[in-house]
């Protein structure tokens, strides 16, 4: 057949019609849709224990309790879940490989969700039993997960640089979850490691590493995507890489008091330089691309990076042992809820609509846009609440007063409702535009198995 | 046979020429995003018009079906090369 000819038998197709052939090379919607909506659904709840555990907040520094558990329904609950269910989907693109089978990864959803409410649970009633038994899902769960993890990057073809942001974090995630087994031991009379060291280890390889890092590298991957902009240039990414992974090792053996004040500050300025490294290359995809109005989303995510670098400077300040009250609390705070969340939740504002439309042209002329899948009117109210959240949970710190945390937690809560509506209309409206697949059973395989062939 | 135009708006890497049938885009080996950006590109260019857009890529370009739907844009798959995926890109009717 002369080439450019439609293909024998194939009707001519719209754009959602095509993609539901195409759409055989995604992971089933109902894959990393469960994934997001449990992270919907901690994100509401760590606002609730948060609001328990305000008393705490300000001085926080550790300690079980429902500050405790608040803190790991947004780390865990909230960014990790998100994480995994993003780089599931989005690390194919970048390195052309398949991940695991859609069962092995429903069944990490059903071990790590489950597990995460029985170890904030745990956390907040100060049930060490239940804290270990969660626990030990949990990591059992994140051992799976990098196990996949793994397995993608193993043999990746292209994108160098975001690869080696996702060994970065892969191994950022063993030192988390090793310390994280140590912290959780001590509390059941298992001490594998000193608490400091073990917590050092736990706050910079968890939140930087594992966490920071997979942002980092999906930034590479999200950001030109929307605003259409090329690739950053390689040598940058992959200079930013080694630059945060030295600063990872170094801040490593600071844990173990190896020169912890020299190591510190080497580290923070290895991190300094990576970050530099890295909001070049996202400014300039912003400022290049063909798409130049990003809308509300991309503010919350430029506040989430300026967050970032104050994030490393109140780090600098605990490294000088700054006097300043509520210091640890303050830095958590910017590190957790400024930069991680605010970047997550406006990343996922723009990816949700976008997989919902990819997973929609079943059976349809046209698939729905992503612009009508979405609906501003209940992230505009995220928007709002999410920073008058940190503001009265900074001043709260400032303060020392767990009635403005309290307040705060009140805000946070009423804007993850929102964000929780946006989602569930979102759903709504994917499901009303003919997608069965986010209701596509658990397990289900078949039609929208994954090929072995990676999407684009 | 076709011949090859300077690239415009696309990576240097994109190759762009036009046939009778329309105006071709080859993405073939370029790292994500870069064909979706070539291809956007090439497609607003075209957007006044009713010329098609024949893409030839090494890959279902699935990120790019909610961009071009939301330009009122449809694709339909076309024999190709072996080992080649390519699609004819024209405005929804």
């Amino acid at each position: 057949m002369k080439p450019g000819a439609p293909r024998a038998g194939a009707p001519k197709l719209a754009a959602g019609a095509f993609l539901s052939g195409a759409k055989g090379r995604l992971l089933p919607a109902s894959l990393p849709f469960r994934f997001f909506g449990a992270a919907i659904a901690f994100h509401l709840l760590a606002w609730v224990a948060l609001f328990f555990g305000a008393d705490a907040f300000p001085r926080f520094q550790g300690g079980l309790g429902w500050t405790l558990a608040a803190l790991h329904l947004i780390t865990l609950g909230t960014l990790a879940m998100t994480a995994i269910g993003a780089s599931l989907q989005l690390l194919p693109v970048a390195t052309r490989q398949p991940v695991g089978s859609p069962r092995s990864i429903a069944l990490l959803w059903w071990a790590y969700t489950p597990g995460v409410a029985v170890l904030v649970l745990g956390m907040g009633f100060a049930q060490t039993r239940l804290l270990a038994a969660g626990a030990l899902l949990v990591v059992a769960a994140l051992l799976g997960y990098a196990l996949l993890l793994a397995r993608n990057l193993v043999g990746a073809r292209g994108m160098h640089g975001v690869v080696a942001h996702g060994w970065g974090a892969l191994a950022s995630l063993l030192v988390a979850l090793a310390s994280a087994l140590a912290l959780a031991g001590a509390y059941v009379g298992w001490p594998l490691l000193g608490r400091g060291s073990a917590l050092s280890l736990h706050v910079v390889f968890a939140a930087y590493g594992f966490m920071g890092l997979l942002a980092l590298g999906l930034a590479y991957i999200l950001v030109p995507m929307f605003a259409l902009s090329p690739a950053p240039p390689e040598t940058r990414v992959r200079s930013s890489a080694a630059l945060a992974i030295a600063a990872l090792a170094l801040a490593g053996l600071a844990s173990f008091d190896v020169a912890p004040l020299a190591l510190r500050i080497a580290a923070l300025a290895a991190a300094a330089a990576a970050i530099a490294l890295h909001l070049r290359s996202m400014t300039v995809a912003l400022a290049t691309g063909l798409r130049r109005a990003l809308g509300r989303s991309f503010t919350l995510v430029r506040i989430a990076w300026a967050l970032l670098v104050a994030s490393l400077l109140l780090a600098l300040g605990l490294v000088i042992e700054l006097s300043l009250p509520g210091l640890p609390a303050l830095f958590g705070l910017l590190l957790i809820a400024g930069w991680l969340l605010g970047l997550l939740l406006g990343f996922l504002q723009r990816i949700l609509p976008f997989l919902a439309s990819m997973h929609a042209g079943a059976g349809r002329r046209l698939p729905p846009t992503p612009s009508s899948l979405t609906a501003d009117r209940p992230l505009s109210i995220h928007f709002g609440c999410h920073f008058a959240a940190l503001a009265l949970l900074t001043l709260g710190i400032l303060v020392d007063s767990p009635l403005l945390a309290r307040l705060g937690a009140v805000a946070g809560f009423v804007g993850a409702s929102a964000y929780a509506w946006f989602f569930a209309l979102l759903l709504h409206r994917t499901w009303g535009a003919g997608s069965a697949a986010p209701r596509a059973a658990p397990n289900a395989p078949s039609a929208d198995a994954p090929s072995p062939n990676p999407p684009p | 046979m076709p011949s090859a135009l300077p690239p415009e708006g696309g990576s240097p890497a994109t190759r762009c020429w036009h046939e009778t049938d329309g105006a071709h885009i080859d993405v073939r080996g370029l790292p994500p995003p870069e064909p979706l950006v070539a291809i956007l590109s090439l497609v607003r260019e075209m957007a006044s018009g009713a010329t098609p857009v024949i893409v030839h890529h090494d890959r279902d370009p699935q990120l790019l079906y909610p961009e071009l739907a939301e330009l009122g844009w449809t694709a339909e798959r076309i024999d190709g090369d072996p080992g080649e995926v390519r699609l004819r890109l024209r405005p929804a009717e």
